[in-house]
């Protein structure tokens, strides 16, 4: 579809800033695309498609920042597109000190680009090393990066990013040199000195000039820079004793190659003859010249080389960018929906089916729509759990290479999605999980191979939906763990503890805080702290953890989360006047209670036996200090709930029963209260708290 | 009202070309590359073209090469902006048949001055 603008606007003279947002999220993206691609490089078998696809997108965020005034981001994305360029047109072949400039160059990018975005508070980062770096890379230079080459590429605070201009007549102080190289047995060499020269802002201007013996090349230089300083900038990339430095005379002027009806310095031009040209341009503008020397118009690089067309088929994307607010908004709405609904089905109960028909026709229509419709924009939210797994294989590379280790990483099911908010919160505990595999499950290349194993170890990170649930596991073909170890660690930490145990026990216990049997405490998954902090942030999503292992063959953690925050199963409880909404997730059972089955110990606390198991009894009416105005009353109704491995009975008067609820936080529309993780609206129209089970949980411990 | 196709893979500076073209008066179909545009200009005629070079499936110098085998497109001025102001970059521009090129970053003034001179 085309787009069609014909609104007037303010002319030419307007503020770029309006093109700000647009501009960093597209260069996010690029950078975000241009790391994943660089990982994904193959060093030894890289393909046009692949070194092009990186290329563009430095090239991209270069033209960006350079056009919207950000001389720091330009700089530094021009130097990768550089070295780029020469790997897409294979004069360079890519290794790994490369690969590792380049990301560091793009994380450097968008600290820059977010400094911008923040209005440039804060230091920005240095990007004068990474910027030698590459051009040392780029010139062909090892990955050693010497501070003698500290002179080759100084710091500049904006790359004039146009070629510099080149005067027909030489300023003061500039000579114009013809500097011939070789003769080489790779004569592409001495190209590399043109790169200097673009690089280096200052250094001056050169050209290519014809040289009549094979193997030599032959450029056209204007410069400042001393004979000596140019021959030590020259020695990175063509032994000294090739270069012949020759002054030329003074009225030498260039011929231009191009007859242009522009001038270079402005900035554009037109071709002669060429259709649509302009026939008669202002002579300000012209500098009408005769044809250029026959050997440079015939390129020996064709066309087709500059323009490396790139065959890969990028579809544009069917999608929009919408702000976050309004999709929350749009929930928001319909979770009233769904409350006015439920409001108007509750009320319609009691209306004869025999004269309304038509209106509980529509009811039941209504009922059945505003659930798809609820559905359908809670899918709004839905994001690829590709978002969270993509920072993986970075973290993962980093990693092994810090630990000495050879680890693949492999990801299955990305497309599966994930609510937006569980995504954010779920992307620390995963990272902990993964980092674990990685530094205490993948055992060193030695060990593996002394281990019968393959020296790389694998680390996969799967996603998968089950039932109304997201299951996102994470194994590794590593050591695995050991129960003889953790069972030997939870005795020294005196935890009850048997040899009887089943696995799936022994391995609860990790889990317990400040629990390692790490032999060594790296600085990478912490000292031990973690496991406990995994668990306990994944039961705050009204997830579970589970652990499956054998010792010498790998582990894996499947940990099991609600598609959605924004609603929850919930079962409705009675106390007093008042409806309180447990999570049913949480719910084990629930029992009538005769008052001698409960016992009280010492300061007052209460037990229940339930089955030979004590439990400490928790009464709703205490906690939220019920009034109860019919004395005769008592809560006989125990509901059992699990949290954080711990079983608690909650003392209610009545059941009321299960339902879905829309979960409102009561933090961002009042304040945090105790013992409640939410509210929600119930069908008669009155606010019902939501039960934080954790926190009663965690309340009967003290 | 002249009628410019903008041709950019980047949203920022197809907006941003967009924005001063429509300020200025002129009508703008965008494409987000040379395949998009080519498609586009089956489509419709359009009284200029402007192209980044450097975009996915079709670039700049191809798109142009491909326009201009069509008789409508013959004589309608194509202008390719571009980053690269090298000789050789000019001469394979020229080579495909544009009519002159603007070196990236320009700002929007520079633009509408090189388009009021080639549009009638």
């Amino acid at each position: 579809m085309a787009e069609m603008h014909t609104e007037g606007g303010a002319g030419g003279d307007f503020d770029l800033s309006q093109f700000y947002q647009i501009f960093f999220e597209e260069a996010g993206e690029n950078l975000d695309q241009m790391e994943h691609m660089l990982l994904n490089l193959n060093l030894e078998t890289a393909d046009d498609e692949e070194l092009n696809g990186i290329f563009r997108c430095a090239h991209s965020v270069k033209g960006g920042a350079a056009t919207f005034g950000f001389a720091d981001v330009a700089e530094l994305t021009h130097q990768m597109e550089s070295l780029l360029d020469r790997l897409r047109r294979h004069e360079l072949q890519p290794n790994a000190a490369m690969v590792d400039v380049l990301l560091e160059s793009a994380d450097t990018s968008r600290g820059l680009l977010a400094r911008h975005q923040s209005g440039g508070e804060g230091v920005a980062p240095p990007t004068a090393d990474l910027v030698r770096r590459i051009s040392v890379l780029a010139a062909g230079g090892g990955p050693a990066p010497t501070p003698v080459a500290a002179a080759v590429a100084p710091v500049v605070a904006a790359a004039p990013l146009p070629a510099p201009p080149k005067p027909a007549a030489r300023p003061d102080g500039v000579r114009g040199l013809q500097i011939s190289i070789g003769p080489l047995d790779r004569p592409e060499q001495a190209d590399a000195i043109q790169e200097l020269f673009r690089d280096i802002p200052g250094l001056g201007s050169i050209k290519a000039a014809v040289s009549d013996r094979s193997g030599v090349r032959v450029f056209d230089v204007d410069t400042t820079s001393s004979d000596e300083d140019l021959l030590d900038l020259f020695a990175f990339h063509v032994a000294r004793e090739k270069v012949a430095i020759l002054e030329q005379s003074t009225d030498h002027v260039e011929p231009p190659v191009v007859q242009s009806g522009g001038i270079d310095q402005i900035g554009f031009g037109f071709f002669d003859g060429s259709p649509g040209a302009p026939q008669t341009p202002s002579t300000t503008e012209v500098v009408a010249t005769p044809v250029m020397e026959p050997a440079l118009i015939i390129p020996k690089a064709t066309p087709g080389k500059v323009a490396s067309a790139a065959a890969a088929s990028q579809p544009e994307a069917a999608t929009i960018r919408v702000a976050i607010s309004k999709v929350d908004q749009l929930i928001n709405l319909v979770g009233e929906l769904v409350i006015t609904q439920a409001m108007l089905a509750q009320n319609s109960r009691a209306l004869d089916p025999a004269v309304y028909q038509q209106l509980l026709t529509g009811l039941a229509d209504l009922d059945r729509n505003t659930r798809d419709l609820q559905e359908s924009v809670m899918s709004i939210r839905m994001i690829p759990m590709s978002i969270v797994f993509s920072r993986f294989p970075r973290m993962l590379r980093d990693l092994a290479g810090k630990l000495g280790k050879k680890v693949d990483f492999v990801t299955q099911g990305e497309a599966t999605e994930l609510d937006k908010g569980l995504v954010e919160k779920i992307t620390d505990p995963l990272t902990h999980l993964v980092r674990n595999s990685c530094d205490h499950g993948v055992e060193m290349p030695a060990d593996r191979i002394a281990a019968g194993k393959s020296e790389t170890g694998t680390i996969t990170l799967s996603a998968s939906h089950q039932g109304g649930s997201i299951v996102i596991e994470v194994r590794d073909d590593g050591r695995g763990l050991s129960r003889p170890k953790i069972l030997a660690k939870a005795r020294e930490r005196g935890l009850d503890v048997s040899d009887q145990m089943s696995d799936a026990e022994v391995w609860q216990l990790i889990f317990a805080p400040g629990f390692s049997t790490a032999a060594v405490v790296t600085d990478v998954s912490g000292r031990g702290v973690g496991m406990d902090v995994v668990k306990r942030n994944i039961a705050a999503l009204n997830g579970t953890v589970e652990i499956d292992s054998a010792e010498g063959y790998g582990m894996k953690v499947s940990v099991r989360l609600p598609l959605t925050l924004a609603i929850m199963d919930g079962m409705s409880v009675g106390v007093g006047d008042e409806v309180y909404i447990l999570p049913l997730s949480s719910v084990v059972e629930s029992f009538q209670v005769k008052a001698d089955a409960v016992s009280t110990v010492g300061q007052g606390s209460q037990l229940v036996k339930v089955r030979d198991e004590y439990m400490p009894v928790i009464e709703l009416e205490k906690v939220f200090q019920i009034p109860r105005f019919d004395f005769e009353r008592s809560s006989d109704i125990m509901v059992v709930v699990e949290a954080e491995g711990i079983r608690v009975a909650l003392l209610v008067d009545e059941l009321l029963g299960q339902q879905q609820v829309v979960v409102k936080n009561l933090e961002s529309n009042y304040r945090k209260v105790p013992n409640v993780s939410g509210a929600t609206i119930l069908g008669d129209g009155k606010v019902a708290l939501i039960l934080d089970t954790g926190a009663l949980v965690r309340r009967s411990r003290h | 009202m002249p009628l410019i196709l903008a041709v950019d893979d980047s949203p920022s500076m197809r907006k941003m070309v967009s924005f001063t073209l429509t300020g200025a008066g002129y009508q703008v179909v965008e494409a987000v590359d040379g395949q998009d545009a080519y498609e586009k200009a089956q489509a419709q005629s359009f009284d200029l073209v402007l192209t980044d070079q450097n975009m996915p499936r079709l670039d700049g110098l191809g798109l142009t090469r491909k326009l201009r085998e069509h008789p409508q497109f013959k004589t309608v001025p194509i202008l390719m902006l571009t980053t690269e102001s090298s000789d050789l970059m000019k001469q394979a521009g020229r080579a495909a048949g544009a009519t002159g090129w603007l070196v990236k970053p320009f700002d929007p003034a520079r633009l509408l001055d090189v388009i009021k001179k080639v549009i009638r």
